[in-house]
């Protein structure tokens, strides 16, 4: 789904401070792959994700979304494909801004911010509430609460709800999302989607017209209705989309006490699975790396020295990582176990 | 004191124009996170734009819209010059400002000053008349108001509030954070210079120097504004609506120095003075008041140690 071909990236060419961070690194994600990443400070783990995300621009190399060159979209425009969640728990939040107001930002991601349009609706509240429920936080009632006065995890959950909340349920805006890299790739995926995108937007018609002719409903009672048919209506639409968002988490829990940090990761879990999300987190902890994803990827001076996945990866412990860590990477050794070992 | 008292109604009138100016230096300075110097300029050019226009015969109403949109013009090339050029915001901003001391003096066809007379032209209002200067600016303050919190509800809205508030986020989010910045300045500039439109025709002249030190005054306004109401003005309309009071407070105070004998040069540098002491109370806070209070604390302890 995701592939980074021959990318390279040095900062500050031709500076005593020259740094080449990513040497010719090649990686192919695949479609529900939850990846961990692991290495030393330096590796360029967060310089990889960047590159990905569109934050930091690849000398050289080629981002292939679908098998189509991302790697010269601005980092805006690439929005609609990842969903980000940064170290610091202010970056990814407006603290200003209500949670509610957050949250339909998030929503709107990839969207065109018309200026004829409320922010906030009615019918996509619920959802909301239904998501914030989901964290078992409490921020359910806290809708109109300022982000700034969450805590540090809260404010991470809820930045992890915004990254993989995204309204999918237009069908022009898929043709402007996906149109031009579904379509280049795989011409009848695209083609089978709006299929299926048209027949599920005729069933949610037909289901408002229904509502709106039974005489048997009170006012309030349509309305509950009309909701719930709009919400059922958007998870269908999300479930058919074939390129759904990756999930692009960069030390997420690091600045979180141990035991924020495990319900964060647990809460990571839980919507990665129940969205079948295609996800990359970068970890500083080998544990974690061991008990999250399917695949496990370790990088050293710009490259990836270790790719395991499956089976295979869920038999390591924490002692075969070091080992294959000093393997793969025998002069740096010493300082990255200091680093990494718990 | 009946000259004091008799001069206030005037000083009212005068800082709810000026207080309109502030509304558009709140929304680069506040919402947008850039502190816009563009305002000097673009004040003088609402101004002259508007006597120029109401002296050649255009209506006055048709004039205001015009150096509303002229205002904008000016937010534009600020904002181009700051993302398409990467020039730091305060710089860009005085560039613009600077550029637009000699447009405004080809406009007003070499003239540094153009008077507007109330008994030749018609005119939305002015000082010859307080009362009923007063109500037309209330309105006009209503309606702006309005039209700004309707506008900052609505997605774009929302998406520039979030660009000023964390640029980093935003991108993430999809915002084109850049588009944004030059559309908030240019409605901020927009505002600006239908205030220095409304100034000169209150008035009666526009002057080619009205607009300087503009950005003092609005700050000061904010500042005040935001010092004295911040607890109540929790909704985003009444925000605004505070820094137009400010506006007309920091009148009322300009117009008590006065009347206690200060010497008028030195307005200037009294603005000055309140807006430096009001953007220095926050840090002053967070650093010297709590070091002060660790200072007692400790002094205290130690008292009951011994």
């Amino acid at each position: 789904m995701l592939e980074l071909k021959n990318i390279s990236k040095t900062f500050n060419e031709g500076t005593p401070l020259e740094n080449k961070v990513i040497k010719n690194l090649n990686l192919k994600i695949n479609e529900g792959d939850f990846i961990t990443v692991i290495g030393g400070n330096g590796a360029g783990k967060s310089t990889m994700l960047n590159i990905i995300s569109g934050a930091i621009e690849a000398d050289r190399g080629l981002v292939l979304l679908n098998g189509y060159d991302i790697s010269r979209l601005s980092e805006n425009k690439r929005a609609p494909y990842f969903g980000r969640v940064f170290q610091d728990p202010m970056m990814g939040t407006a603290s200003d801004m209500t949670i509610l107001e957050n949250l339909t930002l998030a929503y709107g991601r990839g969207r065109t911010r018309s200026p004829f349009r409320w922010s906030t609706k009615a019918k996509d509240k619920k959802f909301f509430i239904e998501q914030l429920a989901s964290l078992d936080l409490g921020l359910e009632n806290r809708l109109n609460d300022k982000v700034g006065l969450l805590s540090g995890g809260q404010r991470q959950a809820l930045t992890l709800l915004m990254a993989t909340i995204r309204k999918e349920s237009s069908i022009a805006s898929f043709k402007k999302i996906h149109g031009k890299i579904l379509s280049g790739y795989d011409n009848e995926l695209y083609i089978k989607t709006l299929d299926s995108f048209v027949k599920i937007k005729e069933e949610y018609k037909n289901k408002k017209k229904e509502i709106r002719h039974n005489k048997s409903l009170s006012l309030s009672e349509k309305k509950e209705a009309f909701i719930n048919a709009y919400n059922e209506y958007v998870s269908k639409m999300n479930v058919a989309d074939p390129t759904r968002q990756i999930l692009l988490l960069d030390e997420h829990t690091a600045a979180l006490d141990p035991k924020t940090a495990s319900k964060v990761l647990e809460i990571t879990d839980k919507i990665v699975k129940e969205n079948h999300l295609t996800t990359i987190m970068i970890t500083h902890n080998m544990k974690d790396a061991l008990k999250y994803g399917n695949r496990l990827i370790m990088m050293s001076k710009g490259h990836v020295a270790v790719d395991v996945s499956g089976e295979e990866k869920a038999k390591l412990e924490v002692n075969d990582l070091l080992e294959l860590f000093s393997k793969a990477s025998k002069d740096d050794y010493l300082s990255d176990a200091a680093i990494l070992g718990d | 004191m009946i000259e004091y008292l008799s001069s206030l109604p005037g000083a009212v009138s005068l800082g709810a124009i000026w207080g309109l100016m502030a509304i558009g230096v709140y929304l680069t300075y506040k919402i947008l996170d850039i502190p816009d110097l563009t305002v000097d300029g673009s004040f003088a050019t609402g101004g002259i734009v508007a006597a120029v226009l109401i002296t050649s015969g255009v209506n006055f109403f048709l004039a205001i819209l015009i150096a509303f949109l002229v205002g904008m013009l000016c937010g534009l090339v600020t904002g181009l010059l700051h993302t398409l050029l990467g020039i730091p915001a305060i710089l860009a901003g005085i560039l613009t400002q600077l550029a637009l001391w000699s447009v405004n003096l080809k406009i007003a066809s070499g003239r540094a000053n153009i008077s507007i007379g109330v008994r030749e032209f018609d005119v939305i209002f002015s000082q010859t008349n307080i009362p009923d200067t007063l109500w037309k600016m209330g309105i006009v303050l209503l309606v702006i108001i309005v039209l700004l919190y309707v506008f900052f509800g609505t997605e774009l809205g929302a998406s520039i509030r979030a660009t000023g508030n964390n640029p980093k986020m935003s991108k993430a989010q999809g915002i084109n954070t850049k588009m944004n910045i030059v559309l908030g300045l240019m409605i901020s500039n927009g505002i600006v210079a239908l205030a220095g439109a409304l100034l000169a025709q209150y008035q009666g002249f526009a002057d080619i120097n009205m607009g300087r030190g503009a950005i003092v005054i609005g700050l000061c306004a904010v500042v005040i504004g935001g010092a004295l109401f911040s607890k109540i003005a929790k909704n985003f309309a009444v925000r605004l609506l505070t820094v137009a009071v400010g506006g007309v407070i920091y009148y009322f105070v300009f117009q008590t120095v006065i009347f206690l004998g200060l010497d008028t040069d030195m307005l200037k540098m009294l603005s000055a003075i309140v807006v430096a002491i009001f953007l220095g109370i926050p840090y002053i806070r967070r650093t010297y008041w709590v070091r002060f209070k660790k200072w007692r604390d400790n002094r205290k302890l130690l008292k009951e140690a011994k």
